[in-house]
């Protein structure tokens, strides 16, 4: 059954048309890549997906709810975890304190929230030192696993991630997308986004979204 | 919870700004402390002294309602060629004021709103051979017919209002002599009073025996003891005598300091003050009435009666304010004529002792208002820049799920532990210049006010001692006993202000600083809270500039 179902989806930033009729599902236990060019409508896809962004006309069904019906609040800092593609943290903060808040405005149950964060940082590569920095005084590629760590911190269903290993070194990239990998298997979906060839290649499913004009056609 | 948490990291995060909203809240703080110190000063002072003040009034003939009816006469060209002023209209004037019977007295006394009453009689008499008075510098030995005690009358009035029958006016005499209803009217001689017996006792209480008390220096300079007798002749009359016993010798600390004490208006010297019941000068002034003689004056060809000149003048007393102006109202209703008015010499000293810190209370205000107008716009100003330069914080926030409410009531935090630490610091400064800078600004205006009140002086063409204008004591040279310094004589007619307020900082102050505190917070942070509300998380994140 589909967690998440995109129902004749259409997006256009103000005249200009993003997304036409864009009908795809998302299963549990699931790894899908979205695919397409520069512009084709990824990161807006994903900001719908996120209840950032409303569509215009169609539907977003979470568990066969309409996620207009859902407290858009709720939904995004608790059944979704997002990794932006310009990573969106908070640059005043530490790695750690952005992690942590996040669970906090998740509303986890936690008392060690910090030694969890901390376990998820170094889980993604980032020792005790790099965790207590400022997010400001970490490399790109850090900051990138900072937000990686961030989404996955309230135990969301379902993971969105925009070129989550765009600033990484195929080392690296493997070992993060082992991470997404086990948390599929774990029963979650995890959507992301790559121009990556092989990044696709290690999904379950791959959805190419095409410019607009062209039908975007589902490819198996 | 993590709200506050999270507020108070930002805060730490971004110190220059803090710093810069926290140094405008500190100035607003301190200035809006200082303001509240003067305020709250000048409310406990009057609540303070009200509590302790028990008012005496008077009544007596509308001396304003009498000078505004003269000055009118003085503009009209004189029908008897004289100058801008009208002798013999003053005359008629002065003999329709005659002062009201001891009977109208009493009846205005049973008025519900008194607590109590007394009255005193006083006459002017001379001396004799082996009687003398105390002979005194001061040049200022006329004038003291009549011998007025009546506080609200000093000065050249009180004397030729008081007989009101025409008699010879400005006739020297040695003594003022005063006769007292009962114990409560020797107020000179209450719990708090100025004067003592040192020898012997007060006469009795109501007596129609001569017995009187004399001054110690009339004692010493006369050679006089307890029990000797003293004899008195009319000043107008010098065959009619009258003998007294001394009963008892008194000083009075008032007396001694002329500046503070009306009766020194009237009086040759206070030391030959002589002290009787009213029943036995009563007796002499019957006597002296029944034994008078016309007589005609062979300078001035004016009649003039031997009749001993004296005048009778009743105080009330009341519990508090409330009750004095409750009777302003009674005698009205009681029937007391128009032409005479009810004051009270206490509360008109006690409300110009207040004058100056009323108008710096007054002026506290405004400033008050104007800093919290001031200080709620740069504060509102700085908040709208500081939320404009977070809006990258606000579209993450946002976009990890945070309530848009709850961001902005993290900013509210922040804002407010920000101006509340200012409000603390500054309650503390304010709290330590709010007296020097009161005491600073009343002297100013103590200052102001009495060369003030000398001018009104000068134009009525009053002297000294008439009414106010002696304020401007300095403040320093009185120790304050309790949180304000009311100068001794206060109630001595003279208006003296009082010139120092010690920190009126309470728990009042405090609170109200709080909830400027709070006011300022939820008018800045109310602006920022549209401004979150207004953002766009998407909008914000995707065009980063
Ligand atoms: N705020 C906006 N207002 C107007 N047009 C926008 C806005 N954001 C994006 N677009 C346009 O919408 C289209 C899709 O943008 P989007 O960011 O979704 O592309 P993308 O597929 O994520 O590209 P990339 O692979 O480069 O990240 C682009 O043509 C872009 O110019
Ligand atoms: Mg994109």
């Amino acid at each position: 059954m589909a967690v998440l179902s995109l129902k004749n989806v259409c997006f256009s930033y103000g005249k200009t048309p993003v997304l036409q009729d864009v009908s795809y599902d998302f299963e549990k236990g699931k790894m899908y890549c979205i695919v397409g060019k520069s512009g084709a409508g990824k990161t807006t896809l994903l900001s719908i997906l996120s209840g950032l962004a409303e569509a215009s006309s169609g539907s977003i069904m979470y568990n066969d709810k309409d996620i207009k019906k859902i407290d858009k609040y709720k939904f995004r800092s608790k059944y979704i975890g997002v990794i932006f593609q310009s990573y969106n943290l908070l640059t005043k903060f530490t790695a750690l304190e952005n992690v942590v808040l996040s669970m906090e405005i998740a509303g986890v149950k936690k008392i060690k929230k910090a030694e969890k964060a901390l376990e998820l940082l170094e889980s993604v590569g980032l020792d005790e030192d790099e965790a207590n920095r400022r997010v400001l005084k970490l490399s790109g590629g850090q900051q990138q696993r900072v937000a990686i760590a961030r989404a996955l911190s309230y135990d969301a269903e379902i993971i969105l991630a925009d070129e989550p290993t765009g600033n990484l070194d195929a080392d690296t990239q493997r070992e993060i997308m082992e991470i997404f990998r086990s948390l599929a298997e774990s029963g979650k979906c995890v959507i992301l986004v790559s121009h990556s060839a092989e990044v696709a290649s290690m999904c379950d499913e791959c959805y190419e979204l095409k410019r607009i004009i062209q039908k975007n056609i589902k490819r198996k | 919870m993590y709200i506050i948490k999270n507020a108070i990291k930002c805060i730490g995060r971004a110190k220059g700004r803090n710093i810069l909203i926290g140094i405008i809240a500190l100035v607003i703080a301190v200035s809006a402390c200082i303001g509240l110190c003067i305020r709250q000063a000048a409310e406990s002072a009057r609540e303070s002294t009200l509590e302790t003040l028990s008012v005496t009034a008077t009544i007596s003939f509308d001396r304003q309602s009498m000078m505004s009816q003269m000055g009118g006469r003085g503009e009209k060209p004189s029908e008897n060629g004289g100058g801008g002023f009208d002798k013999d209209s003053f005359k008629e004037m002065m003999g329709q004021s005659g002062s009201l019977s001891l009977e109208e007295y009493q009846t205005y006394a049973k008025a519900d709103s008194v607590s109590d009453f007394y009255y005193t009689l006083s006459a002017s008499l001379n001396g004799s051979e082996n009687f003398e008075p105390v002979s005194t510098d001061s040049s200022d030995t006329d004038s003291t017919s009549g011998g007025n005690s009546a506080p609200s009358m000093p000065g050249g009035f009180g004397g030729g209002m008081g007989g009101g029958r025409g008699q010879m006016m400005g006739a020297q005499s040695d003594f003022s002599i005063v006769g007292f209803s009962g114990d409560n009217a020797m107020t000179a001689f209450s719990s708090d009073g100025t004067a003592s017996i040192t020898d012997g006792a007060v006469f009795d209480e109501g007596t129609e025996n001569y017995d009187c008390i004399i001054t110690e220096e009339l004692a010493t300079f006369n050679e006089i003891a307890v029990g000797d007798a003293i004899e008195f002749t009319n000043p107008n009359n010098e065959d009619e005598a009258y003998t007294f016993t001394v009963v008892g010798i008194y000083t009075d600390t008032a007396a001694n300091q002329d500046a503070f004490s009306f009766m020194g208006a009237t009086s040759t010297d206070s030391a030959n003050k002589i002290y009787t019941s009213y029943a036995a000068l009563k007796k002499i002034v019957d006597a002296s009435e029944a034994s008078a003689v016309t007589k005609t004056d062979e300078d001035t060809d004016r009649e003039y009666t031997t009749e001993l000149s004296s005048n009778i003048s009743a105080t009330y007393v009341f519990e508090n304010t409330d009750d004095y102006y409750q009777f302003e109202e009674d005698v009205r209703d009681l029937g007391l004529d128009e032409k005479y008015s009810v004051s009270s010499a206490d509360l008109k000293a006690f409300e110009n002792s207040m004058l100056p810190l009323e108008t710096l209370s007054t002026m506290a205000g405004y400033f008050l208002l104007v800093i919290l107008i001031i200080g709620a716009i740069i504060l509102v100003v700085l908040n709208i820049l500081t939320v404009r330069e977070r809006k990258y914080e606000i579209g993450v926030l946002t976009a990890m799920g945070m309530k848009k409410a709850k961001v902005a009531l993290q900013f509210l935090t922040e804002i407010f532990v920000v101006t509340l630490a200012a409000v603390i610091v500054g309650a503390v400064i304010g709290g330590v210049c709010a007296s020097p800078v009161a005491n600073a600004l009343l002297e100013n205006q103590v200052t102001s006010q009495s060369s003030q009140m000398q001018q009104i002086d000068k134009n009525f063409g009053r002297d000294q001692n008439f009414g106010g204008g002696k304020g401007g004591f300095s403040g320093g040279e009185m120790t304050p006993p309790d949180d304000l310094e009311i100068p001794e004589g206060m109630l001595g007619g003279a208006a003296e202000y009082i010139t120092e307020i010690n920190s009126a900082m309470n728990i009042t102050v405090v609170l109200q600083l709080l909830g400027i505190a709070v006011l300022l917070t939820l008018v800045a942070g109310l602006v920022s809270m549209l401004f979150v509300m207004r953002y766009d998380p998407l909008k914000i994140l995707s065009n980063r500039d």
